[in-house]
């Protein structure tokens, strides 16, 4: 800081070179360490990721360079193949409830209202509670002998089920837990937007005799589309590459019904120590993820009708 | 329907629909919290007691003096600080930096720190993991503290280059002009206008440390370097729950940030709108 300090006064008389040349010399002292960090940290990785997947592994040693051994035998594996058709499930299921969830959410929030405050902060306070504590606590409440949720079922239905025992209701209650805790962000963006269309819009259109489904669906939907566009990629992605929730909720059981590609990333390379296998996975994880991406922004991101 | 009772009926609606969005949303809180203060005889009854009768914070206690709890607790916290305030640092010099200087590559720049953003964390974690073996910062907290810090360096620096860009370069003119050195200007000038983006990034930078499992995961392994979201899952792997000690930690471990939530909410919600409007 003070040698750039003193580069300033030496460059008096101010020359305009000598004045570009310090503004310079300050610009990549200013940027320069953050990106030196990131290229460390988040982009050298992805690199390493790819060497180390074409290598077979031994106590995070490479062993011997094995070409795409690792990534046709990831082909081969059924396994794989289940997790991906679980990450398809779990992805899509918790887009079609969230959605329409968090926009429910978001238009409550932007009624006037004196209670608008509490609300909101109530609301949105799953967003502050981790994917761990929010697996525990959900745990709990799905314990099969002593949880509310289970006696509720019970009370109601007349059944008692060990809900994390059943493949079909594991998915269906990992899928829930997920609404529970995304919903937040994706209801702050919406509200976001909602707020941004005028009063007088709705006015134009309830003088046209337009009802309030009817200027929903031609006013606001239209008006909050780009917004949406970017809550359905950012939980997408959120979603498909979710590791935490699921694996502190169910580990991936019963039966591997719950075990998604992410998940599998994390226990080939991790309690497997198969690293360039791993490496391989999570390199297909990550294609997949900019598929999506691209598939999005082409089909949905089109110059708004 | 006249519209007066239209309106009635919609009002009656909407605070029902309220009310059922807010009991969603506590309904897990409140129960983790009422089970952290039962009686250990009133945790396992079925029926559930929804009150402990009478509250007590024996749970609290052997989970505070028996286990390693305070172990992960600061862990965390040193992590989570650390890791904040030197994301912070460099992001706001950097942020600056592509806010007030031109040139060659950096719309390039912006977009290539966007798009490590979007890198999947758990892609990476391997080579993580043996980067930190191979610089022996594996187990280390220094070894999280800067994967951290560099994974919270792109949010930060759009959002604070958004901040920087709306306070008029005028201001700065000015005070150059005044014989005020940049870097002057920049600390005492242009830093202080934006508290609004600085809170906004430290909270977001602080939810995100406090909460992530993986890096604590992959990155350390003996007991006295793990943190809090791992020390919580090590209790339900390990040993036959205990539910009131389990319930007990995890109230521990919300209270701080539910603690930094509602202290900075208000600029959580301007800082994660300004990033949306950008897209």
């Amino acid at each position: 800081m003070t040698a750039m300090s003193g580069q300033d006064s030496v460059a008096a008389p101010p020359s305009r070179l000598a004045a570009a040349l310090s503004a310079h010399g300050l610009a990549v002292l200013f940027i320069g360490p953050a990106i030196l960090l990131v290229v460390l940290v988040s982009i050298y990785p992805v690199f390493d990721a790819m060497s180390l997947s074409l290598y077979a592994t031994k106590y995070a040693e490479k062993a011997g360079f094995v070409g795409l051994k690792n990534y046709i035998d990831l082909a081969h594996n059924p396994v794989v193949w289940h997790a991906g058709v679980n990450s398809l499930v779990y992805t899509i299921g918790s887009l079609l409830l969230v959605l329409p969830f968090s926009l429910g959410v978001a238009l409550l929030l932007n009624r006037q209202s004196k209670m608008q405050g509490v609300l909101r902060t109530v609301a949105i306070l799953p967003w502050v509670v981790s994917q761990t504590v929010t697996a525990l606590l959900w745990a709990w409440l799905l314990n099969a002998d002593f949880g509310p949720v289970t006696y509720g079922i019970d009370a109601i239905g007349g059944v008692r089920t060990a809900i994390l025992a059943s493949p079909t209701w594991a998915m269906v209650a990992l899928v829930g837990i997920n609404v529970w805790s995304s919903y937040p962000q994706a209801t702050l963006l919406m509200l976001a937007a909602l707020q941004t269309i005028p009063r007088d819009l709705y006015e134009a259109a309830y003088i046209d005799g337009a009802g309030p489904i009817t200027s929903f669906l031609y006013v606001t939907i239209p008006l909050i589309r780009s917004t949406l566009l970017v809550v359905v990629i950012q939980l997408t992605l959120l979603y498909f590459n979710m590791v935490t929730l699921v694996y502190v909720f169910t580990g991936g059981g019963p039966l591997a019904s719950t075990e998604t590609l992410a998940l599998l990333v994390l226990k080939i390379s991790f309690e497997s120590w198969n690293l360039g296998q791993g490496a391989a996975l999570g390199l297909i994880v990550t294609v997949i993820n900019l598929v999506f991406s691209l598939f999005y922004i082409r089909t949905l991101g089109r110059p708004k009708g | 329907m006249n519209g007066k009772a239209a309106r009635s009926v919609g009002t009656i609606f909407f605070v029902l629909a309220a009310l059922g969005v807010a009991a969603l949303a506590l309904f897990p809180l409140l129960w983790g919290l009422t089970t952290s203060l039962k009686p250990a005889d009133q945790i396992l009854a079925y029926p559930p007691l929804w009150v402990p009768n009478p509250p007590t914070l024996q749970s609290f206690r052997e989970v505070w003096q028996q286990s390693n709890l305070p172990i992960y607790f600061r862990n965390s916290i040193i992590v989570t600080s650390a890791s904040v305030i030197f994301a912070l640092v460099l992001s706001v010099h950097a942020a600056y930096g592509l806010a007030r200087f031109s040139f060659r590559g950096k719309a390039a720049l912006m977009v290539g720190l966007l798009a490590t953003s979007m890198i999947p964390g758990v892609a990476i974690l391997v080579p993580l993991y043996n980067l930190a073996v191979h610089t022996g910062l594996y187990d280390k907290r220094l070894g999280m503290i800067i994967v951290y810090t560099a994974w919270n360096v792109p949010t930060l620096v759009w959002l604070l280059k958004g901040f920087f860009e709306s306070i008029p370069a005028e201001l700065e003119e000015a005070a150059l002009v005044d014989g005020c050195s940049r870097l002057r200007a920049f600390y005492l000038i242009v830093l202080p206008m934006s508290r609004p983006g600085l809170l906004a990034g430290s909270i977001m930078a602080i939810m995100f440390v406090w909460n992530d499992f993986l890096i604590g995961f992959t990155l350390a392994i003996s007991e006295q370097r793990r943190l809090l979201p791992v020390g919580l899952f090590t209790y339900i792997s390990n040993y036959g729950v205990e539910w009131g000690q389990l319930m007990a930690a995890t109230v521990i471990a919300l209270l701080p940030i539910v603690i930094a939530f509602f202290l900075l909410q208000r600029f959580l919600v301007q800082g994660l709108m300004s990033g949306a409007v950008k897209g």
